[in-house]
């Protein structure tokens, strides 16, 4: 019989600083409204958190992107969304190559062919949007995976 | 004879892409008080050090500009300022809590290598008690969120 380790996050987080959680849900909140695409806000969320390693990220955001009605095959094959492009709408392409540019900021730069390629899809208020969210996510990423938030264990 | 070039209008002065502040007023408003709570409690020369580090380690201009100006401006020695990249290998410019904060601002704000390793998260937690640690986990991700928001934006230098 296999053992599950639930464990413990090596922080409470939330309760140990009080102030973030209610600006940063704040900020996420109007984010995703703001998009105003909750299938494409989940594709985006969950390739950020694929990208910094976020398990509880993760598991989250599959969960509710099955709950929004994503399929599992266009989940599953998000992390090689560019060699299933039959899969992903254009738009939905632009804003995922703008998700790993936005992401990856170690390795230098957002592109202008990124930026441009994401700004022929969406208007500027939606771009707003969605840079925001891909930056709330990369803000949830960072404090789960620095806290190590167990898998389910809620926020 | 002048060792500091003019700004080329063409490349030093480039207009933002977008304005996030406008285009996305609630996200902006949401940020501004996030940022405001992240670095309560904290050291405030320990948490320039933190910005500008981060900011280095995601190459955002105007951020660095910001930051390292703000923190001149506090008292912080041009000499510890400049050797913040090779701070691991200048250790005696920068205390052990400031080294331990310094390690795990790198961690969290590479998460692409992967995960934020024991080693750094318990030097860390040897120096600061668990709400400051909280308060520093929380100041790292919101400078990079700054980070994202700046480079993204390709956000100009000097021009807040």
């Amino acid at each position: 019989m296999m053992t599950t380790t639930t464990g413990s996050a090596r922080l409470d987080f939330y309760k140990r600083a009080p102030g973030i959680y209610q600006p940063l849900l704040n900020a996420h909140i109007a984010a995703k409204k703001g998009l105003g695409d909750d299938v494409l806000a989940e594709l985006v969320l969950i390739r950020a958190s694929q990208i910094n390693h976020c398990a509880f990220c993760l598991d989250m955001h599959v969960k509710d992107a099955q709950k929004a009605g994503i399929s599992e095959e266009r989940i599953h094959l998000l992390n090689a969304w560019e060699e299933a492009t039959g899969h992903y709408s254009a738009k939905e392409q632009a804003a995922l190559a703008l998700t790993e540019a936005v992401t990856v900021l170690t390795d230098g730069f957002v592109p202008d062919a990124v930026y441009e390629r994401a700004a022929a899809h969406f208007d500027e208020r939606e771009l707003a949007h969605l840079i925001s969210l891909i930056t709330t996510i990369n803000m949830w990423n960072r404090i789960n995976v620095a806290v190590r938030q167990p898998i389910g264990g809620g926020a | 004879m002048t060792t500091n070039p003019t700004p080329n209008p063409q490349h030093g002065h480039h207009q933002p892409r977008i304005a996030i502040a406008r285009n996305a007023p609630e996200v902006y408003k949401a940020m501004v008080a996030l940022d405001a709570a992240a670095k309560k409690g904290l050291d405030p020369a320990l948490v320039h050090l933190v910005k500008i580090r981060a900011s280095q380690v995601n190459h955002c201009a105007f951020c660095l500009d910001m930051h390292i100006k703000e923190a001149r401006k506090e008292g912080e020695t041009e000499e510890r300022v400049y050797l913040l990249n090779a701070w691991e290998e200048a250790g005696a410019h920068y205390s052990a809590k400031e080294q331990a904060a310094l390690a795990l601002t790198e961690a969290v704000t590479v998460l692409t290598d992967g995960f934020v390793p024991d080693a750094v998260y318990e030097r860390a937690a040897a120096h600061f008690d668990e709400p400051e640690l909280a308060q520093l986990i929380a100041l790292i991700t919101t400078i990079n969120a700054w980070n994202r928001f700046g480079v993204t934006t390709r956000m100009t230098p000097g021009q807040a």
